[in-house]
């Protein structure tokens, strides 16, 4: 998880490295702790970093780890050759490795040789069964090659073994998203919550979710789930905050007219309210605007 | 400031090993006066107070700051998932924009 203390440092790092200076060992250990693809910026200075060979020996032990790092970010920016390289010292270093191994196996997806990357897959995991990172590995490679009903009958398979292992179940849910299944989705979605109940954005993402699926039960728990979303936010979340304003119109709307159903009138403009608020704040040449655009819906859910 | 606080808990340590003192000559004048001991004097109470007060205060102030501990607060709240990395896959995009990137490094 991202906190908003941790991605403001990390913007403010960014900058640095870009600019020339700051510590590029410092970013990429940023990079590192909170799991964020900056594969371009990564690359570029992390061997720029480990060309300098004064620089390097004052890593220590972590220069390890930057090479796969950078291996793996060279990847993502295609320079197979720059990869090439930080694979070959790290396999220097560890011949037996595991972990090198696979490194190598990501080589060959990148490079789009399926054949070789399953075949050396397949060798690691009749040695390794257990090894999930693997397991993972060709469920990427089947949804790379576009294969995504094969890659969620394979995530399945997985999740039945690892069942704890929350980011499969977001990747599986992002795959029923693409499938646009959405129900098998949901559910991904409820375990996501089950696992981390504090994390807003997987309310969020769940309410999100039922909205798409429509019909007014899941368009009234889609609210709930919204409102959850802004409590854990602290109101921050201005995602969740039209999403309040989106279900209750959507609610008016599926509903038909002449019933009562007062609270939801209650909580529209009180959304409305607080995203005017951060609008002043933030945005003050676009406040006329949302007014206008929020004061429509709040008429239309009133008549 | 720290160097302030550090010295009120510096203050306050002196003034229990202070109360500690008093209590001994206590009990020494009692053995002496053959009397039982029932409880110190007013004034080793008021010490040990006084030294409670300043003792918490310099434990307070000298680590530093609370950190937020609420999820919801305006440090702690969530703002971005981690990119699901285990999954990442390479053919995207970015391999039309591949940059020049040259690995140097002497083989170690």
């Amino acid at each position: 998880m991202v906190g908003a203390t941790e991605e403001m440092e990390l913007q403010k790092l960014e900058r640095d490295v870009e600019g020339g200076g700051g510590d590029v060992a410092q970013y990429l250990a940023l990079v590192r702790k909170l799991r964020v693809r900056r594969s371009s910026t990564v690359a570029r200075h992390g061997l720029a970093l480990l060309n300098n060979s004064s620089a390097r020996s004052k890593l220590g032990a972590d220069v390890w780890t930057i090479y796969e790092q950078v291996a793996i970010a060279a990847l993502d920016c295609h320079a197979l050759e720059a990869a090439k390289e930080c694979i070959g010292a790290l396999r220097t270093k560890f011949p037996e490795s595991m972990r090198v191994a696979r490194l190598e196996g990501m080589w060959w997806e990148a490079k789009g040789a399926w054949q070789q990357a399953e075949s050396l897959y397949s060798d690691l995991l009749a040695d390794n069964p257990s090894d999930s990172a693997l397991h993972k590995r060709r469920i990427a490679m089947a949804k790379a090659q576009g294969n995504l009903i094969g890659a969620v009958e394979a995530t399945n398979k997985y999740l039945e073994t690892f069942m704890a292992d929350h980011d499969a179940w977001r990747e599986l849910a992002d795959m029923y998203i693409l499938l646009q299944m959405y129900k098998q989705a949901a559910f991904c979605f409820e375990e996501l919550i089950l696992s981390q109940p504090t994390n807003a954005l997987y309310h969020l993402g769940y309410a999100e979710l039922l909205y798409t699926m429509g019909g007014l039960d899941n368009l009234r728990a889609a609210r709930k789930y919204y409102a959850a979303a802004i409590e854990m936010s602290g109101g921050q979340n201005m995602r969740a905050l039209f999403g309040i304003c989106m279900c209750g119109t959507a609610i008016t709307q599926t509903k038909g007219r002449g019933r009562d159903e007062k609270d939801s009138v209650d909580l529209l403009s009180l959304a409305g309210s607080v995203i005017v608020k951060q609008y002043k704040e933030k945005c003050p040449n676009k406040v006329d605007l949302i007014t206008s655009i929020l004061d429509k819906q709040l008429v239309a859910n009133i008549a | 400031m720290a160097g302030a606080d550090m010295a009120v808990g510096i203050l306050g340590a002196l003034v229990l090993a202070h109360a500690a003192y008093i209590t001994i000559l206590y009990r020494g004048d009692l053995k002496i006066k053959e009397e039982e001991f029932v409880r110190p004097p007013i004034q080793v109470w008021i010490e040990v107070l006084i030294s409670l007060v300043l003792c918490l205060w310099a434990a307070l102030r000298v680590p530093g700051t609370f950190l937020p501990i609420l999820p919801d607060s305006k440090e702690n709240r969530v703002v971005a998932l981690p990119a699901n990395l285990d999954f990442m896959i390479f053919n995207h995009r970015g391999k039309l924009f591949a940059p020049e990137l040259e690995a140097k490094f002497t083989k170690s």
